[in-house]
């Protein structure tokens, strides 16, 4: 029952994706609407399927890496659904969806869930979920700087394409991608000190020998260094969004090692 | 009757004929009534902008109909008929619901999508009231228009991308900061271009505005004119360091801002995007000061081919107008034809109900021992006959009127049943 929904989660997100592709090619009221409709119902059937994740193991479903990026999409969707409404920036879905898609596609091929030994601890679940909005948040973080670029190209062309019209203007898609990036890192940063406490607990070191830890601490070092040069060195606009995409690359790496990479958060 | 829509208009006839042709409002009473009076149109609207002399009309024979109209007019005018005949466009029914369409929506412009034609239009449409020449058909057909006018507008962006140079400035300035009102804005000498987009920013909200000019007395007298602060020239770098918009439009020979002065500047900004609208020629702006980081500068020909970039995108979203507007004609093309057939479908049934209800009456007459339930039950035999027998005509009426082609039904109806003439 669970596979059965997340693939149909799945599909109906890569049905959003298409679709927001299309969006963006044509300006169609009507394609936006289906990418939204496709959006929704995605949603809600990896709502349902979380649920029944929870309901058939009788513990959150986040007991495997899989599962964890399982919600960490899910709550990505959450956030693109009500920005994009919010904010009308219509654009959002065709950035973030393909992320939610390549994640989705991950957490489904990935081995089947089962409980790591080490998850008895309650701080565990603490410092999953907190690294899962972090990485919503980053998430976020690069679509907005993806965009940014894309629009600061066309307006220094100086010939307007399609995306200058459609896209808002530089200053809000780096407000985006500031207030995201404000957002994710306390989340990450949280996430990360428990991860290492624990670890230390379990096996007597800050750091085991284990991928994820080692490429989320890379990405924690580049998105402090982005952080810190927006708050106190005046950072902002093309510099800005390099770092947030070269983050967001750190991220998917500490993904991948966690899929397919053996280690503690592996098998 | 029909439908009909025929004048001439840019796409047609050379501008010497149009402004000869143009006539104004006394004059089109005039052209109105006229064309009334001598039973020509049962309803008549006239359009004339510098772009187009229009007739639009229900006659019975639109061509006759048009041939009088503009034969009038241009004896009014002093233009041989001759020269203008052959211009004349003629459109009939669905053409000429299209066609008024397309004019209110702004489709049919010289530039497309431009605002003044739907006005114009009601204005037409008012005086035309006004002398009680519009009746239920072109009062339909008007009132279509302008709603469809309306959501070609709002769901299509054929009017949304500027095509003068000034607000296609002031359009790039909100694709680079999130809104304009605040932002402080630097107008460098005085050009009429410059002033006008210095005059569009401040109608976005932004402020303050500082203007700076060689001579002192000039850069008071724009300051004045723009409700801004006039700061001497040897401050202009100072000026630059606390501006988001600069506009230059001076007569200079040579470039006033050099690529150091503005890294100088930048330097201080912490990070705050500069954008330079520089409208001169020559150019006041040094050539590539916009490869500084967070510094923006469009030229005059780069502000040219935003511009076209605008209108190939008005032409694009014109498309989707199209579809807009082709969809709205057949919806428009049912209403009248139910519109028509409805009075028909009407005097139909209060026909057979005077037969029923008489023959009931006399039948009951001669039935004076007849019960209640007698009575009832002829009632509703006599009202279940009627029902039956008009099922048939009615539902080919109202399917013909879908079809379009429930005139000459009409026709067949009144005939058979003995209706009277329909009006």
């Amino acid at each position: 029952m669970y596979s059965y929904l997340l693939n149909a989660a799945i599909v109906a997100y890569a049905c959003a994706t298409g679709l927001s592709f299309a969006y963006l090619v044509q300006r169609h009221e009507a394609i936006h609407r289906l990418a939204s409709l496709a959006t929704a119902t995605g949603w809600a059937a990896h709502t349902l399927a979380l649920v029944v994740a929870a309901v058939e193991s009788g513990r959150p479903p986040l007991g495997s890496l899989a599962d964890a990026v399982s919600v960490a999409i899910w709550v990505v969707v959450l956030v693109v659904m009500i920005v994009e409404r919010r904010s009308g920036l219509k654009l959002l879905g065709a950035f973030a969806m393909p992320v939610v898609l390549v994640l989705g596609l991950k957490a489904t091929v990935a081995r089947p869930p089962m409980l790591a030994p080490a998850l008895g601890n309650a701080w565990i679940w603490v410092h999953i979920a907190l690294a899962l909005i972090g990485i919503a948040a980053f998430v976020l973080n690069f679509a907005g700087a993806l965009m940014y670029l894309l629009q600061e190209r066309q307006i220094r062309a100086k010939r307007p394409g399609r995306f200058y019209y459609r896209l808002p203007a530089l200053e809000t898609l780096d407000h985006l991608t500031y207030r995201t990036l404000a957002l994710g890192f306390p989340f990450l940063t949280t996430g990360l000190i428990l991860g290492a406490l624990w670890a230390r607990a379990s096996w007597g070191s800050l750091f085991a020998p284990d991928p994820v830890a080692f490429f989320s601490v890379v990405a924690w070092v580049i998105y402090a260094g982005t952080l810190a040069g927006r708050t106190a060195g005046g950072w902002r606009g093309r510099r800005a969004a390099y770092y947030a995409i070269v983050g967001f690359a750190a991220l998917v790496l500490t993904l991948g090692a966690g899929f397919f990479l053996p280690g503690m958060h592996g098998a | 009757m029909a439908l009909f829509a025929a004048g001439v208009s840019h796409k047609n006839a050379p501008v010497a004929l149009r402004e000869q042709l143009a006539v104004d409002d006394d004059k089109l009473r005039e052209l109105l009534r006229d064309a009334l009076a001598a039973g020509v149109v049962r309803e008549v609207v006239m359009l004339s902008t510098c772009n187009r002399v229009e007739v639009y009309g229900v006659a019975e024979a639109p061509g006759a109909a048009r041939t009088a109209v503009f034969g009038t007019l241009c004896r009014q005018r002093g233009v041989p008929p001759a020269v203008v005949e052959p211009l004349l466009y003629m459109h009939e029914e669905d053409d000429a619901i299209r066609h008024a369409f397309r004019v209110a929506a702004s489709l049919d412009s010289m530039m497309i999508g431009e605002p003044q034609i739907l006005g114009q239009v009601k204005d037409a449409f008012a005086l035309a009231q006004s002398c009680e020449a519009v009746g239920p058909a072109l009062h339909t057909l008007f009132t279509h228009a302008f709603a469809v006018a309306k959501r070609v507008r709002t769901e299509t962006e054929i009017a949304r991308h500027a095509v003068s140079v000034s607000f296609a400035a002031v359009e790039l300035a909100k694709k680079i900061f999130a809104g304009l009102s605040g932002r402080a804005v630097l107008l460098l000498g005085a050009g009429k271009m410059g002033e006008l987009a210095a005059k569009h920013l401040v109608e976005q909200g932004a402020f303050p505005i500082y203007v700076v000019n060689r001579t002192w007395s000039r850069a008071q007298d724009m300051a004045r004119a723009l409700s801004g602060t006039a700061v001497p020239f040897d401050e202009l770098a100072a000026a630059l360091a606390a501006v988001d918009i600069v506009v230059t439009s001076t007569g200079a020979p040579t470039p006033i801002i050099t690529r150091d002065m503005v890294a100088r500047v930048m330097h201080g900004r912490g990070a705050r995007p500069l954008f330079f609208i520089d409208i001169a020629v020559p150019r006041d702006v040094e050539g590539g000061v916009d490869a500084l980081e967070d510094v923006y500068c469009y030229d005059i020909d780069d502000l040219k081919q935003v511009v076209d970039a605008n209108i190939r995108e008005r032409l694009r979203e014109a498309q989707r107008a199209e579809t807009l507007v082709e969809r709205e004609v057949a919806k428009f093309r049912a209403r009248l034809g139910d519109v028509e057939v409805v009075p028909t479908i009407v005097s139909l049934r209060e026909r057979l109900e005077e037969i029923r209800s008489g023959e009931v009456r006399k039948t009951l007459a001669r039935l004076p021992d007849a019960t209640p339930e007698t009575r009832a039950a002829i009632e509703a035999l006599s009202a279940a006959i009627v029902n039956k027998v008009l099922h048939a005509p009615i539902t080919k009426l109202r399917e013909s009127s879908r079809a379009g082609s429930h005139r000459s039904w009409l026709e067949v109806v009144h005939e058979l049943f003995a209706l009277g003439r329909r009006a």
